[in-house]
């Protein structure tokens, strides 16, 4: 039972992060209407900012800080120069556009790093042990990050104009134009934060793992996977859906062994889109 | 976009004329032989492919140098395999159909050797690789005897784990494999030369790549209560096990693969959680004036010592024996040529040379028998060598050679 409870927390671990990039692609999705290739880079991006700015600064809060604004600054330039030239295409211009965008992104990076991997130097502890069960301080701090995370995208949305203006083009984007929405400043903002929730990804995933320039588009399936489990377009689904599947990936294995874990997500992914197939929590219609 | 037939009728016709243009376009002169340096140079062999390519290119100069091999110079075409099977398959074919090679040197990783050795095979090439799979020894892979592997296969790693588990006094081993054809080769390859010891592996876990924890399949091998985990691993994924691993508080030994178990490792992890780790590496030839001259164009090209890169030993040493190969066939010869002579000019039999220079002077009189930089390179009937292996011991953050095995 205590293994069944460790396995359970892995899983709820990577669980948050496969569910921060599936809120960024979501969020793109539901609002910029196609399926953003580019956010896994985009979340490396953010490790190897994060990694920089902790060097420059001493401090990782800072050096997140810093991640965070280049992935959404990456954001914001790649809107700036691809994805507004690909506004009235068809979605299928601009997913194929976003694998390039991706492309550029990872090879840059890998000039100016080099292939080989680098790590988030952080002291590593022991773990507590509650009632037998091992709890690492790193996850706990991991796990704050990731809801601090969403919990502020959650504010933004609801809580700020920027954000209603945002769910109002979701919504219907002509609306939302006749109503006097300015979609430029919708748009900008709205990349902006989707990269800023794809670089803390990044960086939680750097921190669990090793940054290299691959690490991000390796992690774009499952991101995909959640996003559209959770009912595509819907931020509070793709988390949900990221957790479920990391937890239910990790307290399979004792039955189906390592090496079919990644197919059973996608198992319960086909489940649940037979019998929803707009997801857990998508509606019928887009985005509200 | 609508194609109506007429433009469908024009793309083919243009295709069909392609080859055409590429034979007279690309015509081989008779006075160069072509190879393909296709290497690690991004990806998870990235520590190595630069110095792999970089000393396939200085040999190759150096036996231009020499006035060529049976009369020919080398041209080298240079590709990156992206340590990635479809990469390297897109980047073999560009060199076999468009660059004409006809032979490949410096494949890295398993999965790439496999599934580039189909196409050198149908193309009649040589295929010179450093990969461990079992599999690269024996039909399909080599049925056509075209593949020459410079590295141990990773059974004989696996072999070289259970002397090392032995001698150690291990009791309770348990395996973690990547899964891929050399993680497992490794491990398989110990488990078998274990139980043929009487031992008997307590866990043997297979893991996937690029996951963003390996806590689950830790928990499953740290339940048997091993006293030692072998690993059939990259350093990537080592990194991520071995953090994980320390952060359980549990005191198992570790024995690793040295691709894996290298500087980077301990830069990434510091003197913490590497103290005490084995790696194991199959060694370059240190004492052999081959590998001083391989140290030196080493230094020269990269800017570090020959050590620290044992592959770009094999590599130098594809070029060698290629050239030494070709010299012994004789002007003209063709690949299946070339082919038979490489166990003439390598095997023991002949007079012993270090260099190319020295091996085509030696050439007129009679027989050699080539002592690489990276082993004495004697290939079996397989096309395999037996290096010899050096196992290190990480102490306070230092990688420290403490004896050499032989298996």
């Amino acid at each position: 039972m205590t293994d069944l409870l460790e396995l359970a927390i892995a899983g709820l671990m990577s669980g948050l992060v496969i569910g921060l990039a599936a809120l960024a692609v979501t969020l793109v999705f539901g609002i910029a209407r196609f399926a953003n290739a580019a956010t896994g880079d985009t979340m490396t991006l953010g490790a190897y900012a994060t990694l920089g700015g902790t060097a420059a600064t001493g401090s990782l809060i800072a050096g997140g800080a810093i991640g965070i604004l280049a992935g959404a600054a990456a954001g914001v330039i790649a809107y700036a120069t691809v994805f507004r030239k690909l506004e009235r295409r068809s979605p299928v211009a601009a997913l194929l556009a976003s694998i390039g965008v991706g492309f550029v992104i990872r090879a840059g990076l890998g000039l100016v790093y080099g292939h080989g991997q680098q790590v988030f130097q952080l002291p590593l502890v022991r773990p507590w042990r509650v009632w037998g069960i091992r709890i690492q301080p790193t996850d706990l701090e991991i796990a704050a990050a990731a809801l601090a995370t969403l919990a502020a995208v959650f504010l933004i949305l609801h809580a700020t104009p920027i954000g209603r203006q945002m769910r109002a083009v979701a919504d219907d984007p002509d609306l939302a134009r006749v109503s006097g929405i300015a979609p430029r400043r919708v748009m900008i903002a709205l990349w902006a934060l989707a990269g800023g929730v794809a670089a803390v990804a990044g960086c939680l995933l750097g921190i669990k793992t090793v940054v290299a320039p691959e690490m991000g588009w390796d992690m774009l399936l499952p991101a995909f996977a959640a996003a559209i489990l959770g009912g595509i377009g819907h931020p509070v689904g793709a988390v949900v859906a990221g957790v479920l599947l990391g937890i239910a990936q990790e307290t399979a294995t004792p039955w189906v062994g390592f090496t079919y874990k990644i197919a059973l997500s996608f198992a319960v992914l086909l489940l649940v889109l037979l019998v929803r197939p707009r997801g857990l929590f998508g509606r019928i219609e887009g985005v509200r | 976009m609508s194609i109506d037939r007429r433009q469908t009728l024009a793309g083919l016709a243009g295709t069909l004329a392609l080859p055409l243009l590429g034979r007279s376009a690309f015509a081989q002169g008779a006075g160069t032989f072509r190879i393909g340096a296709l290497n690690p140079v991004t990806g998870s062999g990235s520590p190595y492919g630069t110095g792999m390519q970089k000393m396939i290119l200085a040999a190759a100069e150096m036996v231009n140098a020499a006035g060529g091999a049976g009369g020919r110079m080398f041209e080298v075409f240079a590709e990156d395999t992206q340590t990635n099977p479809q990469a390297a398959v897109l980047a073999a074919k560009k060199l076999i159909e468009i660059n004409k090679v006809q032979a490949i040197l410096g494949t890295w990783a398993s999965g790439v050797s496999l599934a580039v050795i189909p196409l050198t095979n149908d193309a009649g090439a040589i295929l010179m690789h450093t990969s461990g799979a079992p599999a690269l020894s024996v039909a399909p892979s080599n049925a056509k005897g075209l593949g020459y592997r410079f590295q141990a296969t990773n059974d004989r790693f696996g072999r070289a784990f259970a002397e090392i588990a032995q001698k150690e006094g291990f009791k309770r081993p348990a395996t973690m494999a990547f899964n891929n054809a050399s993680g497992i080769g490794n491990t398989e390859g110990f488990r078998k030369a274990w139980e043929a010891k009487g031992g008997k592996v307590l866990e043997a876990v297979v893991y996937e790549p690029n996951q963003p924890s390996y806590r689950a399949e830790l928990q499953k091998v740290l339940a048997a209560k091993p006293d030692v985990i072998v690993t059939g691993s990259y350093l990537a994924d080592t990194t991520i096990i071995l953090r994980e691993w320390f952060q359980t508080g549990d005191a198992t030994r570790w024995i690793i693969p040295g691709w894996a178990a290298n500087p980077d490792l301990v830069k990434a992890l510091g003197p913490d959680v590497t103290e005490g780790l084995f790696s194991v590496d199959s060694i370059s030839n240190e004492e052999a004036p081959s590998f001083q001259m391989y140290d030196a164009a080493y230094r020269k090209a990269v800017g570090q010592p020959g050590l620290s890169n044992v592959y770009g030993a094999m590599t130098w040493d594809m070029v060698v024996t290629l050239a030494l190969a070709m010299e012994a066939a004789g002007p003209g010869a063709d690949v299946a040529a070339i082919n038979a002579k490489m166990r003439d000019v390598a095997n023991p039999g002949g007079t012993k040379v270090y260099s190319f220079a020295e091996g085509k002077a030696a050439l007129k009189a009679g027989k050699i028998n080539y002592e690489g930089a990276s082993s004495i390179l004697d290939f079996d009937a397989a096309g395999d060598v037996t290096p010899d292996f050096g196992v290190s011991v990480i102490s306070k953050g230092k990688i420290e050679r403490r004896y050499v095995t032989k298996i």
